[in-house]
């Protein structure tokens, strides 16, 4: 993996920066949460 | 830059899936499933039997009057839901597999966004297989062949070593990038891993409630809250002493710290930790508590300890969750006294992870900025991973109660109100219960309860259950053929292990305690996605750790590891020798 280049993101991540990964992963969690809530 | 890479693979996997489907779907792999979801196929059989007898019954009730057969369905048992949720994920991932594989081989790729999400689905793709192989065939089989090995082992190699779907799991990925490397294809998806460790992480938090940390006794928040804050800044300590990069040392103080395995993997993002850190720690801790499980149980004897100390001891000293259930089973394997007290320590520390994270992202962030002076405010703010924030959120509301029923435990919940009529205790449950009540109050009955009560330090909360809670409880049930309270339970359930009990009192004992107690759905839907998000973001995980990076890393995380851990192990037992006596 380390071999590996990419233009965007780094090497562990495909956002730009952590704090982007961040708030994707919260809305995602967020969304599995109430999603969950709703249909259970 | 193209990102795109033209394969046939996803395609491939896509058509892997659907087959599995298929193949699920028509019973062809009936007999391979009912040894991989072994537990469900027992429900199964279960299910068929009363199904069969109802059928019977209602045939030969048809023939007696004259009318034909009636047509009746099989309800579904756990056997035939758990085959369903597979088929349904095989058919969902592997459609869209197959739709978005046949596009990229007919597309012309130009960089973009279209081109760059595109390219990240392989990858997702071959680690979702793998997470399925893990997950409903590695995972059951270890399962399986430990429970089989019990007999002769004397004790369960699958659980002691943690061989589950997350220890697998990064096993798996580790094989796969050190033993084939990971395909071209593939290489953007894997770097989605992280992001979907952190949306578990987020959703970790819906299992938890204040509630919980409430009910629990003082003794135990200190004791822990003592011992956890004790051993996570020992390891910062002594990780800058012997210069083991930041977020190693974070990440070993958070899993020797709190609860091994899942706080390894919570603290982990926040400190940046690299995979093979992550590797390192886990390995760190399971190599420490697989010997604690075993020296752990022979001290506790050595010393004459009694079941709320040594439970108290291991769920203090011992790291991982699965040792410490198999310490307190060793010690105390025909009463589950030692384990309930072990496991609320267990829990208490688990409850302590936000607090950890919290500290480790404030120590990480200070640290990591070099020697330079720095205005932590600013720096927090611009670098405080913002998911930490969503797991303390996500944990305020559960306290709450939005997303599963007050002071559920372990996503069960006691209801005496939600109680079906179908689950009321039958009459010749309730008379021998009436019997046993007589005979506990005669004046044999009455002395060896007494005893009983007393030689097991049978508690209710801090004080000790009296004769008089075991009759009320016991008139109570027999006149409304359920349990009322909470209390009532535990005092009944405590009942049932005495020797000499009625059979049939027993069991309806046993049968009114799993009336009463509820599965929380959604707990149980979030828990599944906990673990398909942990076992993906695992698996991606573990193939960024190469042989190389390893080496790199050194020993020193093991000698931290085991000075802590004997630290912990030896200061926890001396204040259980001193402070904890019976009650908690």
């Amino acid at each position: 993996m380390s071999e590996q280049k990419f233009e965007r993101g780094t090497n562990l991540s495909i956002f730009v920066s952590d704090r982007r990964e961040d708030i994707a992963a919260l809305i995602f969690a967020f969304a599995i949460a109430f999603g969950v809530l709703l249909t259970s | 830059m193209v990102y795109t890479i033209k394969s046939s693979a996803l395609l491939i996997i896509g058509i892997i899936m659907l087959a599995w489907a298929g193949l699920n779907n028509s019973g062809t792999i009936d007999g391979m499933q009912s040894y991989l979801l072994a537990s469900d196929y027992k429900d199964h059989a279960k299910v068929m039997k009363k199904y069969e007898a109802q059928l019977k019954a209602a045939t030969d009730k048809a023939a007696v009057a004259g009318e034909p057969a009636p047509e009746m369905k099989m309800p579904a048992s756990k056997f035939d839901q758990s085959k369903a949720t597979q088929s349904k994920m095989s058919n969902f991932f592997g459609g869209a597999f197959v739709l978005i594989g046949l596009f990229t081989l007919v597309w012309k790729p130009k960089p973009g966004n279209l081109d760059y999400f595109v390219s990240v689905v392989p990858g997702i793709a071959y680690i979702l297989l793998i997470a399925f192989i893990v997950r409903w065939g590695l995972d059951p089989i270890f399962g399986n062949l430990g429970k089989a090995a019990e007999g002769t082992l004397g004790w369960n190699f699958a659980k002691i070593f943690n061989l589950n779907y997350v220890v697998l799991g990064i096993v798996i990925g580790i094989i796969a990038v050190n033993v084939f490397r990971i395909p071209a294809w593939a290489a953007n998806g894997v770097r989605t891993a992280r992001f979907f460790l952190k949306t578990g992480v987020i959703l970790l938090g819906t299992l938890y409630s204040a509630a919980e940390l409430a009910q629990l006794g003082g003794l135990s928040v200190v004791m822990i809250g003592a011992f956890v804050l004790g051993s996570v800044g020992m390891v910062l300590f002594m990780g800058k002493r012997m210069g083991t990069p930041n977020s190693m040392t974070a990440v070993l103080s958070s899993g020797m710290g709190v609860c091994g395995v899942s706080a390894t993997v919570a603290a982990a993002p926040v400190v940046q930790a690299k995979a093979e850190e992550i590797a390192y720690t886990i390995g760190t801790i399971l190599i420490w508590g697989v010997g604690c499980m075993f020296v752990f149980p022979t001290i506790g004897h050595l010393l004459n300890m009694g079941p709320v100390q040594f439970g108290a001891w291991a769920g203090t000293g011992i790291l991982n969750s699965a040792q410490v259930a198999g310490a307190a089973l060793a010690f105390d394997p025909r009463s589950i006294e030692t384990l309930k007290v072990a496991e609320i320590f267990n829990i208490t520390r688990v409850l302590f992870l936000p607090v950890i994270v919290l500290w480790l992202a404030a120590w990480y962030v200070k640290h990591e900025e070099g020697a330079q002076k720095v205005n932590l405010t600013q720096v927090l703010v611009a670098k405080f991973p913002v998911f930490v924030l969503g797991f303390i959120a996500m944990f305020a509301l559960s306290s709450t109660g939005v997303f599963a029923p007050a002071g559920h435990y372990k996503g069960k919940y006691f209801s005496s109100s939600e109680i079906k009529e179908d689950k009321l205790l039958k009459s010749d449950e309730t008379s021998a219960l009436q019997g046993e009540l007589d005979r506990l109050r005669g004046a044999e009955g009455s002395q060896a309860l007494s005893k009983y009560l007393t030689e097991n330090h049978v508690t209710l909360g801090k004080r000790n259950v009296t004769s008089d809670d075991v009759y009320t409880a016991l008139t109570e049930l027999a006149a409304n053929k359920k349990i009322m309270t909470r209390e009532e339970d535990s005092v009944l359930e405590s009942l049932a292990k005495m020797d000499g009990l009625d059979e049939t009192a027993k069991e309806a004992i046993g049968t009114a305690h799993k009336a009463a107690y509820h599965t929380s759905k959604s707990i149980k839907e979030y828990r599944n996605w906990i673990a398909w998000l942990f076992a993906f973001g695992l698996i991606g995980l573990g193939m960024q750790i190469t042989g190389k990076a390893l080496k790199q890393a050194g020993g020193a995380p093991l000698v931290i590891g085991g000075v802590v851990g004997t630290a912990k192990a030896i200061g926890s037992l001396i204040v259980v020798m001193l402070f904890v006596k019976e009650f908690i």
